[in-house]
């Protein structure tokens, strides 16, 4: 066991250094001083995944489940998700430069992550299900698509005040799409985590809905995007209030992940 | 007449409303989390000195029962219904195979495409092709149905919101405590439980790893059914659901007469409950009990965990309501008090199983699932459309237009590629 803790340690604190100077990299490609760090970056950032993916899969292995069942761990997983998120996007479409405002988001999480308690504690009985993986893992993938599409819209924010020659995206109507879609499959993603975790908690505490503040606050931010959603096809919503919501959005994840286990007494307080 | 209550018909089912009642649906339970739910109007009077009299009046102690959060979900189903029914109609005729819609601005071309190469891209991806033989003129659709994701999503809410009605008139619930041995009897569901074990399960650090009764259902026929419950496990029978919800620890106190070493009381005594002994006006209340005791750092005693290796009870005594001893003592250590003598021989662990009767699940996790089909109906199945004049091809998807134009810009070149080294 304490090997394993020794190579994730390890493995962990490796990944942050590895995602402060891409970010960094990314932050110096964005601001026009030199525009030949973009594929270093990229690489940095992929080495960076990779040692993520080790303490990952090393917790797994210490742990004998998957990383999900309390805030260091959660956390973990997030900024996996984030990074993933990225990544995919950059092999899509190839807009590296989103790198320089979803990294850091990256790292403020792992940053939230190296503040907590690193011990790892058995299941208790209501985690000891197999929804836990189901529902923690679409969080994963739908907060990271949140955090990614978070970062897309403060480039179009940026954008939308340089001339097209200093622009991150030549064009601020890609990301403001980008943003949109990723948007979409977050918010897919957020419903199934929703749904999961009522039918879950329906088995495990007999009600599917509760009011409990991480339900309520997880219904919140979904609300959130189910407006930005209607207001951007029915009233053609796009631009700079589209890329506000999509931040605004974005905190309210923010909350429902910190906040609530902070200030809110909630029957998910084993995710602290 | 029929002008104003289509007049507010429309405004009810508009999108104005809808956005005005999910920000308001939104800030009130936000408020629901920040205020702590369901205390005493006292409490919230202490509390909130300002604010409290305005939190009782808003009911916003009970956030999510109060009246003002009642209408604004019925409002916004009243919004769902009307928008949806409104724009059914449209969405049915549009889902049709020959519907194309008419271009907008935002339709976006790709020149110097072969008629060859755009029939070929339709094929592969199942577009319907329609072609004007006339002009030369080909229009092609895909996923025309998906128009109706939408509706389908609120129609899946709609399904949820009348589970949830339903489940809020008609789900019971009831916590019933169990030693083993204990029976509850539902006479209309025709059956008798019996507990017949409860126990817990550990972890090497002492943590509890599942608790598990096992139970036994005798139905008035007579036949039995045994089946173990735990966490995540709940049982179901005969319309009942039950599930392990809560444990608590119970102390064997014997009283004796110490003159006659006569057992003059025994039973099982729950922790934090008391005993009053008529004969002597002692009243023996059971503070708490430890199976793993040690002393924490306020010097108050506290357990590690619910393993029994180190059982002690905590235990005062009143005499006409005046405490005459406080104690704290092994399993068989004997409190003498006058001319008796208390024991508390062992423990017995009872289990909590909570009781509940919901017919309205199956109704909200149909709602779950038609939500989730209208979703991915809405998000990956959305309708899109090509349409091909005289080598220019011009696409159109309302909901994803630039993804999907890059989309066939991109396999029209790899199909002109293709076409090109094969000649």
């Amino acid at each position: 066991m304490e090997s394993y803790q020794l190579v994730e340690n390890v493995a962990f604190t490796v990944t942050f250094v590895v995602y402060i100077i891409s970010a960094v990299l990314f932050l110096v490609h964005v601001s026009g001083i030199t525009k030949k760090l973009e594929r270093v970056a990229m690489l940095i950032t992929l080495i960076g995944f990779l040692f993520h993916t080790v303490a990952m899969v090393v917790r797994t292995l210490g742990a004998g489940r998957l990383p999900f069942s309390n805030q260091y761990e959660f956390a973990l997983s997030f900024g996996w998700g984030i990074v993933l998120s990225f990544l995919v996007l950059h092999k899509m479409y190839k807009f590296s430069s989103i790198g320089a405002f979803v990294m850091p988001l990256g790292i403020l999480v792992m940053g939230y992550a190296s503040l907590q308690s690193r011990a790892v504690r058995p299941l208790m009985p209501a985690l000891q299900s197999h929804w836990l993986t189901f529902h923690v893992g679409t969080a994963i993938l739908s907060y990271g698509a949140f955090a990614l599409a978070c970062g897309i819209a403060v480039i179009y924010i940026i954008d939308s005040k340089r001339t097209s020659e200093k622009r991150i995206l030549k064009d601020p109507e890609i990301s403001d799409i980008l943003s949109y879609r990723v948007i979409v499959f977050g918010l897919l993603m957020l419903t199934i985590v929703i749904i999961s975790g009522a039918i879950w908690a329906q088995k495990a505490w007999s009600r599917y809905w509760a009011w409990d503040p991480k339900e309520t606050w997880s219904l919140i931010t979904w609300i959130i995007y189910a407006i930005y959603l209607h207001l951007r096809l029915r009233r053609n919503w796009r631009g700079k209030a589209a890329a506000w919501f999509a931040i605004i959005g974005f905190i309210s994840v923010l909350f429902t992940f910190v906040g609530v286990n902070i200030l809110l007494p909630s029957i998910h307080s084993y995710a602290t | 007449m029929n002008r104003t209550v289509s007049k507010i018909f429309h405004s009810i089912a508009s999108l104005r409303f809808a956005v005005l009642l999910l920000v308001l649906i939104a800030c009130y339970i936000v408020i629901g989390t920040l205020i702590p739910q369901h205390s005493s109007p006292e409490w919230y009077q202490e509390a909130y000195p300002t604010a409290g009299s305005l939190i009782i009046m808003l009911s916003l102690d009970s956030a999510y029962s109060s009246p003002i959060f009642i209408v604004l979900v019925g409002l916004f189903a009243m919004n769902l219904t009307s928008c949806t029914i409104l724009s059914l109609k449209g969405q049915v005729r549009q889902a049709k195979d020959n519907y194309f819609p008419p271009f907008t601005a935002s339709d976006q071309i790709i020149d110097g495409v072969t008629e060859d190469a755009i029939i070929h891209y339709c094929k592969k991806k199942r577009f319907t092709v329609s072609k004007d033989k006339e002009t030369g003129t080909c229009k092609a659709g895909k996923f025309r149905w998906g128009i109706l994701g939408a509706a389908i999503t609120h129609v899946g809410i709609l399904v949820l919101f009348v589970g949830g009605v339903v489940g809020n008139m008609v789900a019971t619930e009831d916590v019933v405590s169990l030693l083993p041995g204990n029976e509850v009897s539902f006479a209309e569901q025709g059956f008798v439980l019996r507990l017949d074990d409860f126990y817990m399960t550990f972890e090497e650090g002492g943590a509890v790893k599942q608790y598990i009764s096992e139970v036994t259902m005798i139905n008035d026929d007579g036949t039995e059914r045994t089946e173990t419950l735990w966490v995540n496990n709940p049982l179901s029978h005969n319309g009942i659901k039950a599930y392990q919800a809560s444990f608590g620890w119970t102390g064997n106190l014997r009283i004796t007469d110490n003159t006659t070493d006569e057992v003059l009381v025994e039973g099982l005594l729950r922790s934090g409950r008391t005993y009053f002994h008529q004969n002597s006006h002692l009243t023996i209340y059971l503070y708490d009990y430890y199976p793993e005791m040690a002393i924490g750092h306020d010097q108050n005693p506290v357990s590690l965990s619910n393993r029994e290796i180190n059982p002690y009870y905590a235990v005062i005594l009143y005499e006409f309501g005046n405490p005459v001893g406080s104690y704290i003592i092994e399993p068989g250590d004997p409190i003498t008090y006058n001319n008796l003598t208390l024991t508390f021989t062992h423990s017995i662990a009872y289990t909590g199983l909570l009781i509940r009767t919901d017919p309205s699940y199956p109704i909200v996790l149909t709602g779950f699932i038609i939500i989730l089909l209208g979703m991915f109906v809405s998000f990956y199945c959305y309708p899109r459309f090509i349409s091909y004049d005289s080598g220019r091809v011009t696409t159109s998807s309302r909901k994803n237009g630039w993804v999907f134009h890059n989309a066939v810009k991109l396999e029209l070149s790899k199909i002109s590629k293709t076409a090109k080294r094969e000649e």
